[in-house]
């Protein structure tokens, strides 16, 4: 089969107005805090390029402020200020290099921001308090409406001086339009509120003026939300009249879809693995059905058969692939190429792109340690071919392979188990984390194609590795779990990784101490209690799983405790513990902030705490090996911590040799 | 007056004995001290601040805190620019030193942490690694290198941090340094090898100070104020001056919490000091000292030899100045309430306070926008109608700027929402920023006229006879939810002006309910009055924690571990959906189930509307500030009332809301 006949429609052209994509692959419009001062900086046009050299059938760059009332976080783009046009120019020609069109998202976010960063009051249609933010905004008046439209049209004018094929309104998730068209946040009782003729008026006064400005020869788009997933909010219903009626305008080129509100049900716009791939389809599908624009879709598209389906099944025109290219910029051109099993694939994790927005952090990722990084140039390629011994496959000892590998040395590396993962793959044991898994799948094909000679199920010792006589070692041995004080010689005090590896099968009552406050205790809790365990979750933090807020998972994670009737304790410590004569355990607990103690009588205690690292065999390394062997470290066997830090570090320590 | 009087530091002799602390600012460029810096810091020292301590800079790179902390390499020029500036008025000007440690952040380095052992730190959770001998002695010669470097910048000397977020802390503390080698056998002897190397790389003429955690209320581990005091006699010897500080372990801003910790708190650890330490090493006294009677206090009954007052000085940069002219009345008071100037927040909030907006905008001519119009010729008379914060600066700067004002106000005393918001609990000191806009206002002559209305005809004819017109009239309540009278319905607001009358007891009897969507200082403060009254009061949240918008002042756990004290039940991650039949019904956000809170009273703590009544019918050329726009905080009240008379007559342009 050739190599886009695998697919039928992704690989061909559509014309968006006088714009013609040569594939259905979007980067739409997502945050990226690279913005400096208020205008595009240089890792902008690396990171959009890398996209485009990617075959990415078009790009949305991200959202352009149109006035100087909306700057709800620090690193926006100030569209409104003519300063940003020779950074406009930069990311054109840069993207046009590789013949991929890109437009340019451009919005007020209206309520749904601060003053922060202004020192002006918020504009909005009503003083209703944004659920996030909690700020009154300004009713705008009628002058004020007027100013808001003249800021569109303004921008939309640098847009096309600075080389912008196309400009989308945002007016789905986070927008002074949403605020206007969604009955939760209009509650004016003049022309631009009440029906739904007149919440839409605003969003029709900017469609005319953006055409007036930028003519014939630029595609004008429209992102709509086809359920904002609050009480009296914007419907379907709602979405579809809308939609018709920027269709009768004559004026726009093509639609794209959001569902929720950025400000209150984020979780549902950048999901995480926790919710179904393809879940906001049925809004494209929809709007296709109502009108004959181009319609894209987008919600955890990762796959291109995947996107493919979509199309060929007449949901939408194009698929919004945005987390997808920021792990992988050549997923379009590997798809098309045929190598569809050598994309990077998302695990749709959130944890370094989702999860450094909001705090105010540029995007990266966890498993392209690239990404963000684009505009620092690598490092020349290494004058002779060493020989680099690697211990231990997870994801440290995986990337610091990948990393050495791809700069032409050979990489022998050794794991005592008989497969790569680590910790990783024991998380993505848990079914709701299966995804994860990816990490440890694309991590082996990538090392796999670059020729690393994997040694599996052989423990490598400080003889081994002396004997191997490499010229640089990398250690990547990982961390052991380490009993809290309290547990003694219990042993019916597990490890969450003991019970992931199904080293002992608890039941009946269950108690998880959560000291690590991400997914580790709440995905054993989940796992035991479906097992049929009455499960509890305590912690010293204020909320259970406390950084699961960053990725999104917090309010899936509520949701599923619920239904399983798993309950949540904070602000609560071990203070002892002791073995029953009938074999249960009496844990004694105390609520810190008041001193209050308590007990808990319980079958299984399973621990979610900072494991110790396993680093014995750096500090014997350390000592034999011959001077001149580079030695390293990296990952756990340093300090316990997430993927990333083993990832990133891997690929420093591997692309350093 | 004893603060006045000059102080020997070392060889240099400070012409007072006023220190401006270091401390988060935001206000650099990169990692380096900019001249927002310069601007800032020159304002205090022209404002008769004798001794300016810049914000502490990172020794070694791999410590990058927060964004924009300083890096010792990249201030040189900051520095230079800051030692000149505060040279021309006299004053000494030191670079503070340090290293966060464990305390840190890897989200901007993207590099391990390091810390004397691996303790994670309980906030972020994040575990270090233990430092090798190797990485000691790099941060000790990156203490070297900074002090040298800034002794050649002309700096006076600096200050070592070893208080709150510090590595040398770690180092001093049991609870996080469990080392068995020489440096936990002794856990003094890193801070003695930075000191030595410290003081022999700035040589014997530039001051060296210590800033010293002396007490970290973790008695069972931690630094107790008994081995604080042994620490000092140790370490305090090798300096020219040691700050007392209280830097709690649990609590990371701590050592400046807000104004429910009563002020001068760490005045006994000064004293201890005072008592102990040789008379050459010069004692500095902190903690909230905001009153200069306190510090006078402090300086004559020998607890100390010099005062930090930070905040006081942010909130007014001419405390000094003003003392030295005898107007010490005319001081503008920190009220404690820590809303603006505590930044150590991801979303990179530039310094500031509520009272004075702008400080920490030196940079862009706010600090001296009043006194530039204060020569002006201004004919006319200017009538603000309505006495709260916005009202009362407008009124004052006007007068400043030479017209002729006339408040009126319908209540019989002016303060506005201050006056009850300074009800709740801990927020006592707000009272004294209306007493002082008030105190102003008189002082300037401007008319204040109570308990008198106007109506639009009045300001039809002002406006008429060429006068100006400043609409500052508040903000109204929100929409209570309908109910069938067996619950009592209340505003937050409601009930604070209840408790400032004392009259809290004609709420019906019975349990209180406080709906609170909002989580700021008012909900929570109200919930703390009724509880301390006595009532049964159980707090509802849409968070997943009470109070979620006081981690910016540093108060979320603090406020969580009163409430808890108080014994008030906090229901989360729900909204009251009825009331009526003397319950109060809740739904949970996530899982839709309702259950039901018995109450008499219904308090809601939800965001107000603007009181327009005025405005919509006010004549053309009126202004308007604060929460008549939009209902917002002390600050935009400030700030926008500022602007408001700086704009009349078209003087100046800037941001007419």
């Amino acid at each position: 089969m050739s190599a886009t006949g695998r697919y039928r429609l992704l690989f061909t052209p559509l014309a968006l107005g006088p714009v013609v994509v040569r594939n259905r692959i979007v980067f739409s419009a997502h945050l990226t805090n690279y913005a400096q001062d208020g205008a595009p900086s240089e890792q902008h046009t690396a990171y959009y390029e890398a996209r485009a050299a990617g075959g990415a059938g078009l790009i949305v760059t991200e959202e352009h402020s149109t006035h100087p009332t909306d700057w709800p976080y620090e690193k926006m783009i100030h569209g409104f200020d003519p300063a940003v046009i020779p950074g406009y120019r930069r990311i054109t020609d840069a993207v046009h290099r590789h013949g991929t069109p890109i437009f340019a998202q451009i919005n007020h976010n209206g309520g749904q921001g601060s003053s922060m960063y202004s020192r002006l009051p918020l504009w909005a249609p009503s003083p209703v308090a944004d659920p996030l933010f909690r700020e009154v905004p300004k009713a705008v008046d009628a002058a004020e409406i007027d100013e808001i439209v003249d800021g569109y049209a303004r921008v939309a004018g640098h847009c096309v001086e600075g080389g912008f094929d196309g400009i989308e309104l945002q007016c789905s998730h986070s927008s002074i339009v949403r605020g206007f068209l969604s009955p939760a946040t209009n509650r004016r009782t003049d022309d631009y509120g009440g029906s739904l003729e007149n919440r839409s008026r605003l969003l029709l006064r900017l469609v005319a003026a953006v055409r007036r400005t930028v003519g014939g020869d630029v595609a004008l788009g429209v992102r709509l939300c086809g359920d904002e997933l609050i009480e009296g909010g914007t419907t379907l219903e709602d979405a579809l009249w809308v939609a018709r009626a920027l269709e009768a305008t004559g004026a726009v080129d093509y639609l794209n879809t959001s569902i929720g509100v950025a400000t209150a049900t984020l979780y549902m716009i950048e999901a995480s693995m926790q919710v179904p791939p393809a879940y906001a389809l049925w809004i494209a599908s929809a709007l296709r059905k109502a009108v004959s624009l181009p319609v894209i879709g987008v919600g955890r598209f990762k796959d291109p058969l995947q996107a493919d389906r979509a199309l060929r099944d007449g949901h939408a025109d194009l698929i919004g692939v945005v987390r997808g290219q920021i792990a992988d910029p050549d997923f379009a051109a590997k798809a098309r190429a045929g190598h569809a099993s050598w994309i990077r694939a998302c695990l749709s994790c959130n944890q370094e792109c989702v999860g450094r927005m909001g705090l105010n952090r540029w995007l990266g990722c966890i498993e392209n340690p690239r990404a963000g990084r684009e505009a620092i140039a690598l490092a020349a390629p290494p004058s002779a071919r060493r020989r680099v011994v690697v211990v231990g496959a997870g994801a440290g000892g995986m990337q610091a392979a990948i990393a050495a590998a791809r700069r032409g040395h050979q990489v022998d590396l050794y794991e005592a188990q008989d497969q790569p993962g680590g910790q990783v793959r024991v998380a993505a044991s848990v079914p709701s984390r299966a995804e994860l898994g990816d990490l440890v799948r694309n991590q082996l094909a990538e090392a796999s194609r670059l020729g690393v000679r994997f040694h599996f199920g052989q423990r490598a010792d400080a003889d081994l590795v002396v004997a191997a006589g490499a010229d640089a070692v990398v250690v990547a041995t990982g961390a052991l779990p380490e009993r809290p004080w309290w547990a003694g010689t219990a042993a019916r005090v597990l490890d969450v990784r003991e019970v992931l590896e199904a080293r002992a099968s608890p039941a009946g009552r269950v108690l998880v101490v959560d000291e690590l406050g991400f997914h580790q205790a709440t995905s054993v809790a989940e796992l035991l209690a479906d097992r049929g365990c009455a499960l509890e979750v305590v912690t010293p933090a204020m909320v259970v799983g406390q950084d699961l807020g960053v990725t999104l998972d917090q309010e899936t994670w509520w949701m599923k405790a619920a239904a399983r009737g798993i309950s949540e304790t904070t602000d609560t410590i071990v203070t002892g513990l002791v073995e029953r004569e009938d074999g249960a355990l009496s844990v004694e607990l105390q609520q810190h902030t008041t001193g209050l103690a308590s007990e808990r009588v319980v079958d299984w205690v399973v621990c979610a705490s900072p494991p110790r690292p396993d680093d014995g065999l750096w500090r014997e390394l350390r000592d034999r090996l011959a001077p001149g062997i580079a030695l390293e470290r990296v990952g756990d066997c340093v300090a316990p911590r997430r993927a990333h830090a083993a990832v990133i570090e891997g690929d420093r320590v591997g692309a350093s040799l | 007056m004893r603060l006045l009087e000059p102080v020997d530091l070392g060889s240099k002799r400070a012409p007072n004995r006023l220190l401006f602390g270091p401390h988060e600012t935001n206000l650099g460029i990169g990692r380096a001290l900019s001249a927002r810096h310069v601007a800032y810091y020159e304002r205090r020292a022209a404002g008769g601040c004798g001794t300016v301590v810049t914000e502490t800079a990172s020794v070694h790179p791999g410590d990058w805190p927060y964004e924009r902390a300083p890096l010792a390499a990249e201030c040189f020029a900051g520095w230079s620019a800051v030692a000149d500036a505060v040279h021309a008025h006299g004053g000494l000007a030191l670079a503070a030193l340090g290293h966060c440690g464990g305390q840190g952040s890897s989200a901007y380095s993207q590099r391990v942490l390091w810390a004397p052992s691996r303790v994670a730190d309980p906030v972020t959770r994040e575990v270090p690694q233990e430092m090798e001998e190797r990485e000691i002695a790099a941060v000790t010669e990156g203490f070297a290198t900074a002090a040298a470097l800034a002794a050649a910048s002309g700096l006076d000397g600096v200050e070592v941090n070893a208080a709150s977020f510090s590595l040398l802390r770690h180092f001093l503390s049991g609870l996080t340094n469990t080392r068995i080698d020489a440096y936990g056998v002794d856990r003094l002897r890193f801070a003695r090898e930075v000191l030595e190397a410290t003081r022999a790389a700035l040589g014997e003429g530039p001051v060296l100070g210590l800033r010293l955690g002396c007490d970290e209320l973790a008695p069972w581990a931690g630094i107790t104020p008994e081995s604080g005091e042994q620490i000092a006699l140790a370490l305090g010897p090798l300096a020219d001056y040691v700050v007392a500080v209280r830097a709690p372990a649990y609590d990371q801003f701590g050592a400046r919490p807000d104004g429910h910790t009563p002020p001068g708190f760490a005045l006994p650890l000064a004293g201890a000091l005072r008592r102990a330490l040789p008379a050459p090493v010069a004692v500095v006294a902190q903690g909230s000292i905001v009153e200069v009677t306190m510090a006078e206090q402090a300086l004559t009954d020998g607890t100390a030899d010099l005062v930090e007052m930070t905040r006081a000085q942010i909130a007014d940069p001419e405390l000094g100045a003003k003392l030295a002219r005898g107007a010490g009345e005319e001081i503008r008071p920190c009220v404690l309430c820590n809303q603006r100037c505590l930044v150590r927040d991801p979303r990179n909030p530039l310094v500031s306070c509520i009272g004075e907006p702008s400080s920490g905008f030196e940079w862009q001519g706010e600090g001296a926008a009043i006194d530039e119009q204060a020569g002006a010729a201004a004919e006319g008379e200017v009538l603000v109608v309505g006495a709260g914060p916005a009202g009362l600066e407008a009124a004052r700067v006007a007068a400043l700027t030479g017209w002729r004002v006339r408040v009126v106000d319908r209540r019989p005393r002016a303060g506005g929402v201050l006056r009850a918001a300074a009800a709740g609990a801990g927020r006592h000191r707000l009272e004294l920023l209306a007493d002082w806009l008030e105190a102003e206002c008189r002082r300037l002559g401007v008319a204040i006229e109570l308990s008198t209305s106007v109506d639009p005809g009045d300001l039809s004819s002002r406006a008429a006879s060429g006068g100006h017109v400043l609409v500052c009239t508040g903000s109204v309540p929100g929409p209570l939810p309908d109910a069938d009278g067996s619950v009592e319905l209340r505003t937050a607001l409601e009930v604070l002006e209840l408790a400032q009358s004392g009259r809290l007891g004609e709420l019906a009897p019975g349990p209180v309910v406080v709906d609170d969507p909002v989580g700021d200082a008012v909900g929570i403060s109200v919930a703390e009055l009724l509880a301390a009254a006595g009532r049964p009061v159980t707090l509802i949240t849409g968070d997943a924690v009470a109070g979620t918008q006081l981690s910016r002042t540093g108060d979320l756990a603090p406020a969580n571990t009163r409430l808890a004290r108080a014994g008030v039940r906090i229901v989360k991650r729900s909204l009251v959906v009825d009331v009526g039949g003397g319950v109060v019904r809740l739904q949970d956000r996530y899982t839709g189930k309702e259950a039901p809170v018995a109450a008499a009273v219904l308090v809601r703590a939800a965001p107000a509307l603007p009181d327009d009544a005025l405005w919509d019918s006010a004549p053309a050329g009126a202004r308007r500030a604060g929460d008549a726009v939009a209902p917002r905080t002390v600050y935009e009240a400030v700030l926008e009332g500022r602007r408001a008379a700086l704009a009349i007559g078209g003087r100046d342009s800037l941001a007419d809301p």
